[in-house]
């Protein structure tokens, strides 16, 4: 029933995506340009950059969502999430290293490429110190340590870009965007988050068994060293390809846990798809908002997730203080 | 410019006016491959500001009367460079008022130039910009340089300037906001400045009537062009593009729109306009940036009836000075083979 809301809420959601925008397009040739052709400025306008605006914003929200409700239950920790613990920040701080410093040329090819290996590397990080001390701080600690050296590495390799441009370009990195995003972005991201996505259910079983404690999951034969490969390569793949092509949008996996939480079971697995499900549409919902709360000049959606989640983890931190300490 | 290391010493100017057959109309064009200008190697500066007063169509059709005008302005300059001991030292920060430096100043009398003077998608001239030593605009180095003028665009470094003057430096500052019509202006100012009144007057002069040869060729088919840089961002009502893209004969689409100076414009409103050319810039080749993506958009690539390109030569709209000459005939052929004046065709 969740599920199918949700759904829903994407499928709607998509469709109003695809209906926003600066050009003055009705509803007849908005859905005869996106199906049938017709006019050629409304086809360009909803093949070319419409449609792979709201695709993105669906699945680089399933990506952050997913990604977001598997770290929170690998780590038994209701503050994990991709943004927040430094793995986006190391996305965009890889994809970033490998493009500007022109060793790809200027490739696309080279973003993802970039920002996989970052997002990979910082999960790594994360894990090890997360292994050696379980307390809910260490790790929120450790993230924002990484997300502040990743953010500040990023502004100098784009401070140190000889094109002017680059510089402009650290708000992108920190603060995601989809603006102008084509459909070759599109056909680079979508089958590296689906791989992602693959793995990281794949781990739903040993997060339901984590949930009892290590030593209870290995004793239900979970192998836990299998399970945080899972979990390593499919946040990386999914939160590393979504950051590649849209920069750094953050809070998407805090807030869609706990806001579908309370309508599961409460069991790790079962939030697995509804989490997806539910970041696509806060996502889909974020970025239709950038475009229409200033209308003369677009925000960056990460600004506007940043606006919703940073209050969001504030409270969850309060509420969090009073039960640990 | 490389191999030309008289320029340096000052020997120069005896160098025989026999160099001058050399350019042939082949050296004298632009090419738009490389977006490089191949200069007639070691020519006076007068001849460099000929070259580009002429441009392509200049050196086929009129290429008896410029040689004639350059060994003019040649002997010109023999009689000047005499005095060239007596003409004030000149500093340039910004990298407009390098390159009207570099028209009208003697080798010698250059101190030193903005570092971007090299930088090939700003400075028309960064070529022979090359020898010259550079500064990064910074006060300290006036104090070492101690020219006698220091010129620096009004955009810019407004701490460095009002230091300067508090320290009894003369700092004359140069407006960044242009048009085609104020270029000569400010081609005579900056000649006065450097004691190259003759030298300035002939450029601007040379630059005003290419200007109305252009502008006559205007014609009520007037199709809509628009300037889409990195990111997305279109020189609107008030930039020197404007000017260019109006004296041209083309109307700017962004100032259609009631865009001005430079804005942002959605990628869909350019679409759904559908302008009949769009001007990208280049990317620079070895620092890349996503802000230069935005001309590879599929979108922009599908619209059918639309001309895309570079189309000005690279640098040639981004200061005011006589070069800017060559961004108004570029555009002005291109609206000549995509939209006939001729009211029978």
């Amino acid at each position: 029933m969740l599920n199918a809301i949700l759904g829903l809420a994407c499928l709607v959601l998509t469709a109003v995506s695809l209906l926003v925008g600066p050009a003055d397009l009705d509803l007849r040739s908005s859905v005869s340009g996106l199906f049938a052709g017709g006019d050629e400025a409304a086809m360009i306008i909803m093949q070319e950059i419409r449609l792979p605006r709201a695709l993105l914003a669906l699945t680089i929200g399933i990506s952050l969502g997913l990604a977001g409700a598997v770290l929170q239950g690998l780590l038994r920790n209701p503050l994990a999430e991709p943004g927040l613990i430094g793995v986006t920040s190391s996305a965009s701080f890889g994809a970033v290293a490998i493009f500007y410093t022109g060793l790809a040329g200027a490739s696309l090819y080279a973003l993802p490429a970039g920002a996989l290996a970052g997002a990979a590397l910082s999960v790594v990080l994360l894990l090890a110190i997360a292994a050696r001390n379980g307390a809910t701080l260490t790790l929120i600690l450790a993230g924002v340590a990484l997300t502040s050296l990743t953010g500040a590495l990023t502004s100098l390799v784009l401070n140190l870009s000889p094109n002017p441009f680059a510089s402009y370009e650290i708000i992108f990195w920190l603060l995601g965007s989809l603006r102008d995003r084509s459909m070759s972005h599109v056909w680079l991201a979508l089958p590296l988050m689906a791989l992602g996505w693959l793995l990281l259910a794949a781990s739903a079983r040993a997060l339901d068994a984590l949930s009892l404690g290590e030593e209870a999951a290995s004793s239900l034969g979970i192998r836990l060293s299998a399970t945080r490969l899972l979990v390593v390569l499919g946040t990386a793949l999914a939160v590393g390809a979504g950051t590649a092509v849209a920069g750094a949008i953050g809070f998407i996996g805090l807030v869609v846990p706990h806001l579908v939480r309370p309508f599961t079971d409460r069991l790790p697995s079962s939030l697995l798809v509804p989490s997806a499900l539910g970041g696509g549409a806060l996502l889909l919902a974020a970025d239709i908002a950038a475009r229409l709360v200033v209308p003369t000049r677009e925000l960056n959606v990460g600004v506007l997730t940043a606006l919703i989640g940073a209050p969001f983890f504030l409270w969850l931190v309060v509420r969090a203080r009073r039960e640990l300490f | 410019m490389r191999g030309c290391p008289a320029d340096m010493d000052g020997r120069r100017p005896t160098a025989p006016p026999s160099v001058l057959p050399d350019i042939s109309p082949a050296r004298g064009e632009i090419t738009h491959a490389d977006d490089e200008i191949n200069l007639p190697p070691c020519g006076g500066s007068e001849g460099r500001a000929e070259t580009r007063g002429s441009g392509q169509g200049g050196w086929q059709g009129r290429g008896g009367r410029r040689r004639a005008l350059l060994s003019a302005v040649f002997v010109s300059t023999l009689s000047t460079t005499a005095h060239a001991a007596d003409l004030p030292r000149i500093m340039s920060m910004n990298v407009c008022t390098d390159q009207l430096v570099l028209l009208l100043a003697e080798p010698d009398q250059i101190a030193s130039l903005s570092d971007l003077s090299l930088d090939p998608s700003l400075s028309f001239l960064h070529t022979d910009a090359a020898p010259y030593p550079k500064n990064s605009g910074r006060a300290e180095e006036v104090f070492l340089a101690k020219p006698d003028l220091v010129v620096t665009g009004t955009f810019s470094l407004h701490n460095t300037t009002s230091l300067l003057e508090t320290l009894d430096f003369a700092v004359e500052e140069f407006a960044y906001n242009q048009s085609v019509d104020t270029i000569p202006g400010e081609i005579r100012r900056m000649g006065a400045l450097v004691g190259q009144d003759a030298k300035a007057e002939d450029i601007a002069s040379t630059y005003e009537r290419d200007l109305a040869d252009l502008r006559a060729r205007q014609c009520p088919a007037k199709p809509t062009a628009i300037a889409y840089e990195q990111n997305g961002v279109v020189l609107g009502q008030g930039t020197l593009a404007d000017s260019v893209i109006d004296a041209a004969g083309l109307t700017n689409l962004a100032t259609e729109l009631g865009y001005s100076a430079m804005t942002p414009l959605p990628l869909e409103e350019l679409v759904s306009h559908q302008p009949d050319i769009v001007i990208v810039s280049e990317p620079m080749a070895d620092a890349p940036a996503l802000a230069d993506q935005i001309a590879h958009h599929p979108a922009l690539r599908a619209l059918q009836t639309a001309r895309i390109g570079a189309f000005v030569p690279r640098g040639a709209w981004a200061c005011g000075g006589p070069f800017v000459i060559e961004a108004v005939r570029a555009l002005t052929e291109l609206r000549e083979e995509i939209a006939s004046c001729d009211p029978a065709r």
